[in-house]
């Protein structure tokens, strides 16, 4: 049974009365009458921040926690998020005073302990990507996505290859792949997948061209299929004069089994929020390592991170006259790495690949079984084994029950449980992409379909029952129509439309 | 992997379930899974990572490892430029670490997310009152990131491709700015400062300032600590010519000084680690501030989440929504407004609990700490004939006037190390000499900011 809490909880602007203080930062005893700010300059009215006292923050706050589901709570099988457990020892090291209290811009002799750790990190990925040079100064997935196409784009212009600003991905690849491209300047040219889930090789074959700058391509790909045809694709790529970008989102399923530097790509970014088990604190932060070989080096972003041996000294390198300049105003999300690098050294290599193995078999037993009820079907390529992730298509359920994949997936949230990703991949239709990853035991799984199909028997007796889910959740069916259609989106508008009259819910 | 799996603690699986699995799928080896995998390509060798057979061995090693740094908190720091070491109430951390927040994803299913929801939208609005625009999005990267956004975002609201920016700068967000318009080919200019106020150059900026310009972009302070006092020409010209204003702001000068949006700035961007997003980390995760006057055409072309309230089927009921979400990437994909997915969800919201923490009294008694701090170090220094290089208004950053030769750099670092000090960030005129980017915050006390003074004569002796 469960029962989400519902708070009815106000914003906390209305929870506030004048005088309240909830802290007292440090003070100095300058008299206050020396600030001279210009005229025209100084601010007349105070911004309207709440007034609490502590304990009716850390209550609010509190609350609102309660209103929110997370791994620690049960299972989390959104695919392509790849929802592992954080290890709370991560936690602890990265509260590390030694951590925190680090500037950027302090004289990097201070910072040897940090940097070292960096290092090492940088060579754990680039070993683990079969490539020899990595940044972590990418704070997220995209910005991977960005850097290493930008990277791309550097060397054909360096090779004085203007022309070439088409990337080839696949009609199955993640929203990011375009939204990168496009960032970058280049034209995504969109190919067709096979009836089994794989890029099309006449499709690669004629979209190929002295335009090609490369191809992207996240391998196992997003339906969970391994691209096996891989060598044969980045043979035709290669011949071209295009290169191989490996989208790191699915790279749960390969740890340390397969290396993209060894399937012929040139670069690829990981999130070290979805492999390396950093949080994903509810949309960030995240952190991305980037890697690439040694043509697309020259061109990383500045500072890389350096060893000079003989005097044992890490240090930042600017002096990279080929770079594609800064991506981040710093170095990247540290604290995030450092959170990495504490999984990854928990682990070591043999517990890597234990890692890969088991979130590989967990996925296909979850696909397996879904697979087996009443209106589930799988998408595309029946007989081939999945790897990280598998996607399900309720197309029939919806047929002959006139229920949806998303109303399936809001019946699961009633009984507390994730919905896996719905609607994703593209190709698919209906689409329940679902990945547990090593994280959900043998029993979680059992009990995870079960529930799922109790509530697919429920729903064919009840259509409405589905419609209306979820049910003991924090509140119902959002209608998010309603948001778009009135754009509510500060505590001032609120205001704004409350004073004229208009309805707010 | 046959039988051989002796369990480890991110492993939820013993082999005895991994077997019951297998004898479901029919198979008696996991790698029967990976076998469509070409030989060719499987990697055969071990790597040497690195690996500690025990959590207490991990963090002993870890520990030892950070030993070698030294922090901002055993010695006194006098560095900012755009990121602060500031104070983290105890009960800031209690509710970051809880799980509720950090554990979750996106909240991709907003009826199990409300409280991810809730927060975000409270965080915009707290940025909202302090910048006074009416809308910001959930976050960016960081106040760099936010200077590439914000110039993408002009251009794509004016359809215009030439972005100009003061030249007073900081370098690194400069730089990020640069490589972020690349792609949309934005072509562009850097406006002068006045050599002795620090001051953006008005007659060069309304020079510059046309009908084929997208955006003016104006730091205030500015990265040399100066108030930009006289914006009213050069923000009036851009507007006769449709130009976006964007300013970037120091979010602690805020409490002192006027909103962006009351002297007619259109976007306001800033970095949020100074006012709570969190320990300095060595610069990252940090916290891009984003925020716009309403409007609704223009609203669409914002980068990043927007958290809106709506409803549900539960007539009148209120619930948070992410909203406008056909700009995003995941839903519009070579057409979304920029390719952020992930972005610093749980910074803003520990800026959220921080700003809740301080309230509009907090706020104001923390910012007039570091400009009291750093007006006094300023004064005691000019008293020994130690000059700032810009003689105008400043908030909690100056430029102290040292010329140090690049090759005594070195020396001066640890002259001052010895004294427990960092001096500030170096920062070069003439590209031979270094002056000193010089920021207090509130953290130290009197005798820290006298101690300062003393170094700094004894260096000058």
């Amino acid at each position: 049974m469960y029962r989400q809490a519902k708070y009815d909880e106000p914003l906390i602007f209305e929870l506030g009365k004048k005088g309240r203080k909830a802290h007292i930062p440090p003070r100095c005893d300058f008299s206050r009458d020396k600030i001279k700010i210009p005229e025209n300059m100084i601010r007349t009215a105070p911004p309207d921040l709440p007034e609490l006292h502590e304990g009716e923050v850390m209550r609010h706050y509190v609350r609102l926690s309660h209103m929110n589901y997370c791994i620690d709570i049960n299972t989390y099988p959104l695919g392509s998020c790849t929802m592992k457990y954080n290890p709370k020892i991560n936690e602890t090291v990265a509260r590390s005073e030694k951590m925190m209290y680090m500037h950027p811009n302090q004289p990097e002799e201070t910072a040897q302990g940090l940097l070292e750790i960096m290092y090492e990190l940088q060579v754990a990925l680039a070993d683990l990507a079969g490539l020899k040079y990595t940044t972590l100064q990418t704070p997220a997935g995209a910005s991977g996505e960005y850097c290493g196409l930008a990277l791309i784009k550097a060397y054909h212009e360096d090779q004085g290859d203007t022309q070439r600003d088409e990337i080839i991905a696949p009609d199955s690849s993640h929203g990011t792949n375009p939204a990168s491209t496009v960032m970058n300047g280049m034209k995504l040219i969109e190919i067709k997948s096979n009836d089994d889930g794989r890029v099309n090789m006449d499709a690669l074959k004629s979209a190929v061209s002295d335009k090609t700058a490369g191809l992207m391509l996240t391998n196992p790909n997003t339906l969970g299929i391994f691209e096996k045809d891989i060598i044969e694709m980045s043979n035709i790529v290669r011949d071209s004069g295009g290169l191989l970008y490996y989208d790191g989102a699915n790279f749960n399923a390969i740890i340390g089994k397969v290396r993209p530097g060894d399937m012929g790509y040139d670069v690829l970014h990981f999130n070290l929020h979805k492999t390396f088990a950093t949080p994903h604190g509810g949309g960030g932060p995240g952190s991305a390592a980037v890697c690439c070989n040694e043509i697309l080096e020259p061109y990383l972003p500045v500072p890389t991170i350096d060893y000079d041996k003989d005097k044992d000294y890490y240090y930042f390198n600017y002096d990279r006259p080929k770079s594609v300049g800064k991506l981040h105003g710093y170095y990247g999300n540290v604290a995030i790495a450092l959170r990495a690098y504490a999984y990854i050294a928990a682990l070591g290599y043999k517990g890597l690949v234990n890692t890969a193995n088991h979130a590989v078999l967990t996925a296909n037993y979850a696909v397996r079984k879904l697979e087996k009820l009443d209106g589930f079907r799988l998408s595309h390529g029946p007989d081939i084994p999945r790897k990280h992730e598998g996607v399900l298509e309720a197309t029939p359920f919806l047929r002959n029950y006139d229920v949806s994949g998303m109303d399936i997936a809001k019946m699961l949230l009633s009984r507390g449980l994730h919905a896996p990703t719905v609607y994703f991949p593209l190709i698919a239709h209906e689409a329940w992409m679902v990945e547990p990853t090593e994280n959900e035991n043998k029993d979680r799984i059992d009990k995870y379909v079960a529930t799922v199909a109790e509530e697919m028997e429920k729903a064919k007796v009840d259509p409405d029952y589905a419609h209306h889910a979820p049910k003991w959740t924090s509140v119902g069916r959002i209608d998010s129509g309603w948001s778009v259609r009135n754009l509510v989106l500060s505590y001032k508008l609120l205001k704004e439309k409350r004073e004229k009259g208009e309805y707010i819910p | 992997m046959k039988n051989d799996f002796k369990g480890h603690p991110y492993l939820a699986n013993s082999q005895q379930d991994l077997d019951e699995m297998m004898e479901y799928l029919g198979i008696k080896d996991i790698e029967e899974l990976y076998s469509d995998i070409p030989d060719e390509i499987r990697f055969k060798g071990e790597l040497d990572l690195p690996f500690y057979k025990s959590e207490y061995e991990l963090l002993e090693a870890i520990k030892t490892k950070l030993s070698k740094n030294i922090t901002t908190r055993e010695v006194r720091s006098f560095i900012g430029g755009g990121v602060l070491d500031i104070y983290m109430p105890a009960i800031q951390d209690e509710l970051l670490r809880r799980t509720e927040f950090y554990s979750a994803y996106t909240p991709y299913q907003p009826e199990i997310s409300q409280g991810t929801l809730q927060s975000l939208f409270e965080y915009q609005s707290m940025i909202c009152e302090l910048t006074g625009m009416n809308v910001a999005n959930c976050s960016l990267y960081d106040w760099a990131t936010g200077v590439g956004e914000a110039a993408l975002m002009s251009a794509r609201i004016t359809k215009r491709n030439k972005f100009i920016y003061t030249a007073a700068t900081a370098p690194n967000r400069e730089a990020v700015l640069k490589s972020y318009v690349v792609g949309a080919n934005l072509e562009l200019a850097s406006i002068p400062y006045d050599p002795a106020t620090g001051k953006i150059d008005i007659t060069k900026a309304k020079e510059m300032l046309d009908d084929t310009v997208a955006g003016i972009y104006i730091e205030n302070p500015n990265f040399f600590g100066v108030i930009e006092d006289k914006l009213d020409e050069i923000i009036t010209k851009a507007h006769e010519h449709g130009v976006k204003v964007v300013v970037g702001a120091d979010m602690n000068s805020l409490a002192l000084m006027k909103p962006p949006a009351e002297y007619g700035a259109d976007i306001c961007i800033g970095e949020g680690q100074t006012i709570g997003g969190g320990p300095l980390n060595f610069g990252g995760p940090l916290l891009g501030i984003l925020a716009m006057k309403f409007d609704r055409r223009e609203t669409r072309q914002m980068p990043g989440r927007i958290v809106g309230i709506t409803t549900t089927s539960n007539e009148g009921e209120r619930a948070y929504a992410n909203t406008l979400e056909t700009r995003e990437q995941h839903i519009k994909r070579e057409r979304a407004t920029s390719n952020i997915c992930t972005n610093e969800g749980l910074i803003a919201l520990s800026c959220a609990i921080h700003l809740s923490l301080l309230g509009p009294e907090g706020y104001k008694d923390s910012a007039e700490t570091m400009y009291l701090s750093a007006h006094y170090v300023a004064e005691e220094l000019e008293k020994n004939g130690i000059k700032r290089i810009f003689d105008s208004e400043f908030f909690n950053t100056f430029v102290l006037d040292l010329k140090i030769p690049k090759e005594k750099k070195k020396e001066f670092t640890d002259f001052m190390l010895e004294r427990k000090i960092f001096p500030g960030i170096p920062h070069s005129f003439d590209g031979n000499n270094y002056d000193y980017l010089v920021t207090t915050s509130y953290l130290l006390c009197e005798e820290d900011l006298n101690d300062y003074v003393k170094a700094i004569g004894e260096w000058r002796n």
